[in-house]
């Protein structure tokens, strides 16, 4: 009985693949007839490129039912055009898989300690999420669903890194690193897809935020060439910066934060040690990376006052840094490290940080993100690697479990990572694509 | 830029799927704006630029994590200039004539590029440290002038594609001031876009970032053509700077990284292939 149904099911599929042959072949014969004149030359037959086999109807072998496709996307093969007829075949049908994460990406955080709200920054999908300050997400529990979300078009938000939060009246303000070269800002209970309430033009490559309330600058640091430029704080449109920090005595390499003391008046900012000037052949090199300090009102071509860097400092990609003004301590997001470091502001030369948050109870995974909650004493972290933001105490050391967690996605997410995928590269004999940022 | 990792992902990954390995960390000496490169499947390694060093960077192909390139091409010998916006931004390896091509752009940042020559460098493969390039292909006949120009290399048919307000395709030894044998460009090509190009040697095709998405020639197109074939990604799937290609003869399809959407996409393309 077996062997009769399987004896059926081989006719059908010979016959199948014959119908499919004689159809194809008789639409191939048939192309030429429902041409019309129109005075111009038209495709009549599709000849071989020199290198390669006639075009025509894949032969029986090629259409196996596990290898061809078409039947999923409801149409067929598209011919090629060719120079002769001026046409093009179009491809239309929809990608079969895509790769990419459909969580959160947090790049960087900040507290309105006014209102306890939570600010994180959403690199993947281009968005602000706002979340209670006292938010924890059960162990058990998917994901926080935000208060607010300020996303879409109109808010011109653009791969987002650096976030600060006026103490005032709780404007936030977003850079936006890479296609936007902008920041923007928003009013604190904004939400949905809205324009801005303001727009400053920075230059490309911005990455991270501060402000100097009282003498109301804010300050832009741009990766590359690397820069600070300071701006009014109110500043719009086309503004120019008030001054700017830049040039190869600063020292300044891939800039990626930025923390203003206004206490002792310093700038501190994290490079990554890649140097060059583009307009010289050949000046590239790479540093370790570092922290350079200031003062706060330097502008062009300054040396630093000193640096931390070395191999004991710990450092490997230093993200966002955050300063604590009553105590000096300086907190650095230190992305491949999974760790928080904590030097001093005073610090200088090879030095080890005086604390590290650091191991498997922290829940830190590549952090890029950290805010300084000195009203209730908190430091918050937002981990670039597994959606999530983790709250310490601010004197915290060591393999400690953070206070509370917001995350927007499991507790075992793993994030992809992206940002800004431009390229591809297809290794064959692993059957693995290469994607970098 | 956040986190300037290269991650390697299964090619049946989907959505959520986390990559199988990553290059990243300071001693990769990996930055930003890595906007092309190249897997070599006969050495095993992956050739690929570091922009904002002026750098030249060679992994094993089995790198995972924080690892060093096992050769690293840098310093004034090599007359790598960039990347005032992003002069530099691409590099390709031509395994079978063991060399790497690096592209050199104007930039253009601000309105002010690099000052240096548009063209393409060519290295040795194994070159490592301070070392000058083999040859050089710059000059007003090249026709390359461009603040980011594009290389492809095609080493069955010994040719180098170049995009560069059109495609270019020299003899792939060309150096100096160099008319291109063939140069497609015109209203008929449809515009191209700033990412990627490659060459599918076997079949003679060259495929290249359009103005709505992908787009297909053959190797000896001329002149303003309409390409072959055209894939407007945009149209299809929302996303715009479809800029990364890798083509997969095996299974039939093309992959393609969406900038602006932060994903990957395959699409089947059975036509290329067959």
């Amino acid at each position: 009985m077996h062997k009769k149904k399987t004896s059926v099911r081989r006719a059908n599929i010979a016959v199948g693949v014959v119908l499919f042959t004689v159809v194809a072949c008789l639409s191939l014969f048939e192309r030429p007839r429902v041409r019309q004149p129109a005075g111009y030359p038209q495709l009549v037959s599709v000849q071989d490129f020199p290198t390669s086999p006639d075009w025509c109807p894949p032969p029986a072998s090629a259409i196996r039912a596990d290898t061809n496709l078409f039947s999923a996307f409801g149409n067929g093969s598209v011919y090629a055009g060719s120079p002769q007829s001026g046409e093009t075949g179009v491809i239309t049908r929809p990608p079969m898989r895509t790769i990419r994460d459909k969580d959160p990406i947090y790049s960087a955080v900040a507290v309105d300690t006014r209102y306890d709200e939570v600010i994180l920054m959403d690199n993947n999908n281009w968005g602000l999420r706002v979340f209670n300050r006292l938010d924890n997400t059960p162990p058990d529990a998917p994901f926080t669903e935000p208060k607010r979300i300020i996303a879409g078009p109109e808010t011109d938000i653009q791969f987002n890194n650096g976030v600060y939060i006026d103490p005032q009246n709780g404007d936030i303000y977003s850079v936006e690193t890479d296609t936007g070269d902008k920041v923007v800002v928003f009013p604190r209970d904004a939400k949905g897809n809205i324009k801005p309430a303001r727009i400053l033009a920075t230059p490309h490559r911005g990455f991270a935020l501060a402000v100097d309330e009282e003498k109301q600058e804010l300050f832009v640091g741009v990766q590359y060439p690397p820069e600070v430029a300071v701006y009014r704080k109110g500043a719009s449109g086309n503004e120019k910066p008030l001054r700017s920090l830049q040039g190869e005595s600063t020292r300044l390499s891939d800039v990626h934060g930025i923390a203003i003391d206004p206490k002792n008046k310093l700038l501190y900012t994290t490079n990554w040690g890649h140097v060059s000037d583009y307009r010289i052949v050949g000046t590239g090199r790479i540093e370790d990376p570092s922290i350079s300090v200031y003062p706060l009102n330097a502008e062009g071509d300054t040396s630093p006052l000193r640096t931390i860097q070395g191999p004991k400092t710990q450092m490997d990609w230093p993200a966002q840094m955050t300063i604590d003004p009553e105590t000096g301590d300086l907190y650095v997001a230190n992305d491949i490290g999974h760790s928080v470091l904590v030097f001093k502001g005073t610090d200088q030369g090879n030095v080890a940080p005086r604390r590290v948050i650091k191991g498997n109870r922290t829940g830190l995974m590549n952090p890029s993100g950290v805010f300084v909650d000195s009203k209730n004493k908190e430091l918050w972290v937002s981990n670039f690697g597994n959606s999530s933001a983790d709250v310490f105490p601010l004197n915290a050391d060591g393999n400690v479990a953070p206070l509370r967690t917001i995350r927007s996605a499991p507790s075992n997410k793993v994030s992809l990572k992206f940002g800004k995928v431009e390229a591809l590269a297809y290794d064959e004999g692993r059957d693995q694509v290469w994607v970098p940022n | 830029m956040t986190h300037p990792q290269i991650a390697a992902f299964a090619r049946e990954a989907k959505e959520n799927q986390p990559p199988v390995r990553t290059i990243e960390g300071q001693k990769t000496l990996l930055s930003r704006t890595m906007h092309g490169f190249s897997y070599d499947p006969i050495h095993d390694e992956i050739v690929v630029n570091s922009p904002l060093s002026q750098a030249i960077l060679t992994f094993r192909g089995a790198v995972n994590g924080e690892e060093a390139p096992l050769r690293v091409i840098q310093g004034p010998k090599t007359r790598i200039l960039g990347m005032g916006y992003a002069a530099l931004s691409t590099v390709t390896a031509d395994p079978v004539h063991n060399e790497i091509f690096l592209p050199i752009g104007s930039g253009g940042y601000r309105g002010e590029g690099t000052g240096g020559p548009q063209g393409v460098l060519v290295f040795d493969r194994m070159g490592n440290g301070d070392v000058a390039p083999k040859r050089m292909l710059a000059g007003p006949d090249t026709q390359i002038r461009n603040s980011t120009p594009q290389v492809a290399v095609d080493p069955i048919h010994n040719l180098l594609v170049v995009k560069s307000n059109g495609l270019l395709i020299f003899d792939r030894a060309a150096e100096g001031n160099t008319k291109p044998l063939r140069v497609i460009r015109g209203p008929k090509t449809g515009g191209f876009g700033g990412g990627q190009i490659t060459v599918y040697a076997e079949k003679g095709l060259i495929l290249s970032n359009s103005m709505d998405g992908w787009a297909v020639w053959s190797i000896n197109d001329d002149g303003d053509v309409a390409p072959r074939w055209r894939i407007p990604v945009k149209q299809i799937t929302g996303g715009g700077q479809n800029s990364g290609i890798a083509v997969i003869p095996k299974h039939k399809e093309i992959m393609i990284a969406s900038a602006l959407q932060n994903r990957v996409l395959t699409f089947y393309f059975p036509e290329l292939f067959d």
